[in-house]
């Protein structure tokens, strides 16, 4: 909504993402991709059209059953990494584990496991503000990853990162991809970035605009 | 980490804002604890005075009951009676006989005054003491037809002089500590007239020829702290507690009970009485004595069992306009606590309310991030809804802390003060009115009340922000700053 115009984030809008595949989606502010991962990710509703996940009509699901499948399905990563500041880096990692793991012990195991995953092992007991934006990224990469979901969905993921960060956090999403074979949809607007994925979409005024290949297609077609 | 520890580690990250809440929400709780506790007190006093009363009421009942042929005689009461300085009133020397009774004007320093002696004894009603008069006069009533017996008494109040100001004059007044009766220790006046205690709680009651001892009533052997057995000194004469007795028909809770002769003696009034017992040989001929006796007599005051009736009577009406009187004062004290406690619950619930609506506020981020890793409505509810209600919990161990110090201060403010006489500000029977006394107590009931309170509360100021929480949506939740 502009005022009391109705714009519409996104339209006719179809796109396909295979199990396993690493997908960027650029373009300028207010093109529509935060709402395209938005939706896509179950934490908005499209007005028309839908959403199939595994075949099933997401978009038209209740929220006492989307968040079921946004903790089982999804890992979200923010740009801000959206960490509770409350909590230490294993017990934010936890969070998500909270309604599927009953065993307090299997849940700290597991949170330390990913920590170490991510390359942060040694600081599972500092609470996020005590972490450079670098490790909280790695904590909130952990987060998205503790109940092994299926898609991970990262919006602007590099976007307050330096540049050293930047390439190691890509890396770490890329060998994700590679080795665990996690759909990745990041949205970016970083177009180096983009091209350790294996294909960019161009998003204008909530279209696909151009497809792209990146170069996570070549280590893919590489790997046996 | 469950959602407890959540919910305590979110409140203490805030700690000055949660200290302030806590203090603000444990007064309320304090005063919402204590208003009730004033009301308790108040009842409890109200009920207890009008037991008394009622009780009052039934042993006055019961003695005139008891004591049909009974007559009354003393002098009416002076106003040396009441204690007040009377430098011109001098002690006149017993008189001789065939003359009309001598009449030794009370002397302070030995009776004092306020002493609520009995029902009819002289003076009993307004607060002051019989004259003592010569001990001759029973001789003069004793041979009159008709009489079965006299028994002479001897009243003295023992206490403490208070100085106070009345109408721009300073007076002395005596507050008795005890009062001592003198009985004639006779078997013919003991073992047939009502005159003795008859609810011995220890020891023995007094008995014919007995001297040197003395029947306590329970207060008096708190006052000695004193048993059956033990020793006491009155006025510089040691005397052995024989017994100790309880409220009954005939017993003052303040008398002290000895030996007629001992009495006279340690009061240094030897050869003089307060007040004559006669006992008629039959009701039909009280009031033909009576009427005798106030015409050989007139100096005297006499009371029948038909006077005591009518006396009765106008207590029972003065006992039923006070208990009016009380019943309605409650009940404006209770009104006034019911509009006092709904506006602290309502400040008590706003408090919550808007302290969680603020935090939701802050926290609507972090609500949607909780949502977006996969929190359910119902878990970011609870989390929200049981962090309000521990914050209540927390103010209600402040508010019970400060109930039970401020208990009585806080109800005192904030509930007017019960008035059980009405209009009725001193003189009749009730010559001492004493002030309502309601402590206002925190007790177990109200402990429970107002965790109960705070739990309710907390709950309910936090329900609708917790569900605003879990209504956010969280695409929208993330965009917030």
């Amino acid at each position: 909504m502009l005022g009391k115009r109705e714009v519409p984030a996104l339209s006719n809008l179809n796109l396909t993402v295979n199990a396993g595949e690493f997908i960027a989606i650029m373009g300028p502010s207010g093109s529509g991709k935060t709402t395209l991962l938005n939706v896509i990710g179950c934490i908005d509703k499209p007005t028309n059209g839908q959403v199939l996940l595994d075949g099933i009509d997401v978009g038209r699901m209740p929220e006492s059953q989307l968040y079921k499948i946004r903790r089982d399905k999804m890992g979200f990563v923010f740009q801000t990494f959206n960490l509770l500041p409350y909590l230490n880096a294993r017990e934010n990692v936890e969070l998500p584990m909270e309604g599927r793991i009953k065993s307090k012990n299997e849940r700290k195991q597991k949170a330390s496991n990913l920590l170490q995953l991510v390359g942060i092992s040694g600081r599972e007991n500092h609470r996020p503000q005590r972490l450079s934006a670098g490790e909280q990224q790695r904590v909130a990469i952990a987060r998205a990853l503790a109940n092994n979901p299926a898609i991970i969905l990262a919006d602007e993921p590099t976007g307050n990162l330096d540049s050293q960060n930047k390439q190691e956090i890509i890396k770490l999403l890329a060998n994700l991809n590679l080795n665990q074979g996690t759909t990745i949809i990041m949205v970016t607007h970083d177009s180096q970035a983009a091209n350790h994925t294996e294909r960019m979409l161009l998003l204008k005024d909530g279209k696909i605009l151009k497809e792209k290949q990146g170069l996570q297609t070549l280590k893919k077609r590489k790997t046996p | 980490m469950g959602i407890v520890t959540r919910a305590i580690r979110n409140i203490s990250r805030r700690k000055m804002r949660a200290l302030l809440v806590i203090i603000a929400l444990g007064f309320s709780m304090a005063i919402m604890i204590s208003i009730p506790a004033g009301v308790f007190a108040n009842q409890e006093a109200a009920q207890d005075l009008t037991d008394n009363l009622s009780n009052i009421i039934s042993q006055t009942g019961a003695t005139i009951n008891q004591t049909l042929t009974q007559i009354e005689c003393s002098l009416a009461p002076d106003m040396a009676g009441y204690g007040f300085s009377r430098p011109d009133i001098s002690t006149t020397s017993p008189g001789q006989p065939g003359q009309a009774p001598d009449v030794r004007v009370f002397d302070p320093s030995q009776f004092g005054g306020g002493a609520v002696s009995g029902m009819f004894g002289g003076g009993a009603f307004a607060g002051g003491q019989a004259n003592p008069m010569n001990e001759s006069l029973y001789t003069d009533i004793s041979s009159l037809a008709g009489v079965a017996a006299v028994a002479p008494i001897l009243q003295a109040s023992q206490g403490q002089n208070v100085t106070m100001e009345r109408m721009g004059r300073t007076y002395t007044r005596l507050v008795p500590d005890y009062v001592i009766e003198g009985i004639p220790l006779t078997l013919e006046v003991i073992d047939n007239y009502p005159i003795l205690p008859t609810n011995i709680t220890a020891g023995r009651n007094l008995q014919a020829g007995d001297s040197g001892v003395v029947l306590l009533s329970e207060n008096n052997s708190a006052f000695f702290e004193a048993g059956v057995g033990d020793s006491i000194t009155i006025l510089d004469q040691t005397f052995t507690v024989i017994g100790i007795h309880g409220t009954s028909s005939v017993s003052d809770l303040t008398t002290l009970y000895m030996n007629l002769s001992d009495a006279q003696a340690v009061t240094n009034n030897t050869g003089f009485i307060t007040s004559l017992k006669v006992f008629a040989e039959s009701s039909s001929l009280v009031t033909q004595i009576s009427n005798e006796i106030s015409s050989l007599h007139p100096e005297l005051t006499v009371s029948t069992a038909q006077q005591r009736l009518d006396q009765l009577t106008s207590l029972q009406t003065m006992y039923n306009t006070t208990l009016e009187n009380a019943e309605a004062s409650l009940g404006q004290t209770q009104a006034l606590a019911i509009q006092e406690i709904l506006v602290v619950i309502s400040a008590t619930s706003l408090i919550v309310l808007f302290v969680m609506l603020y935090t939701v506020r802050e926290r609507t981020k972090e609500i949607g991030t909780l949502k977006a890793i996969g929190f359910s409505n119902t878990t970011v509810m609870s989390q929200f809804m049981l962090e309000g209600v521990l914050l209540s919990l927390m103010a209600g161990v402040v508010g019970i802390a400060i109930g039970v110090i401020a208990a009585p201060t806080l109800s005192s403010l904030l509930l007017p003060s019960v008035n059980l006489f009405g209009t009725t500000s001193g003189g009749g029977f009730f010559a001492n009115p004493q002030p309502l006394s309601a402590t206002a107590a925190v007790n177990p009931q109200l402990i429970l009340l107002a965790f109960g309170a705070s739990l309710l509360l907390g709950a309910l100021g936090s329900l609708y922000p917790s569900w605003r929480a879990a209504k956010i949506r969280p695409a929208e939740a993330m965009k917030y700053e």
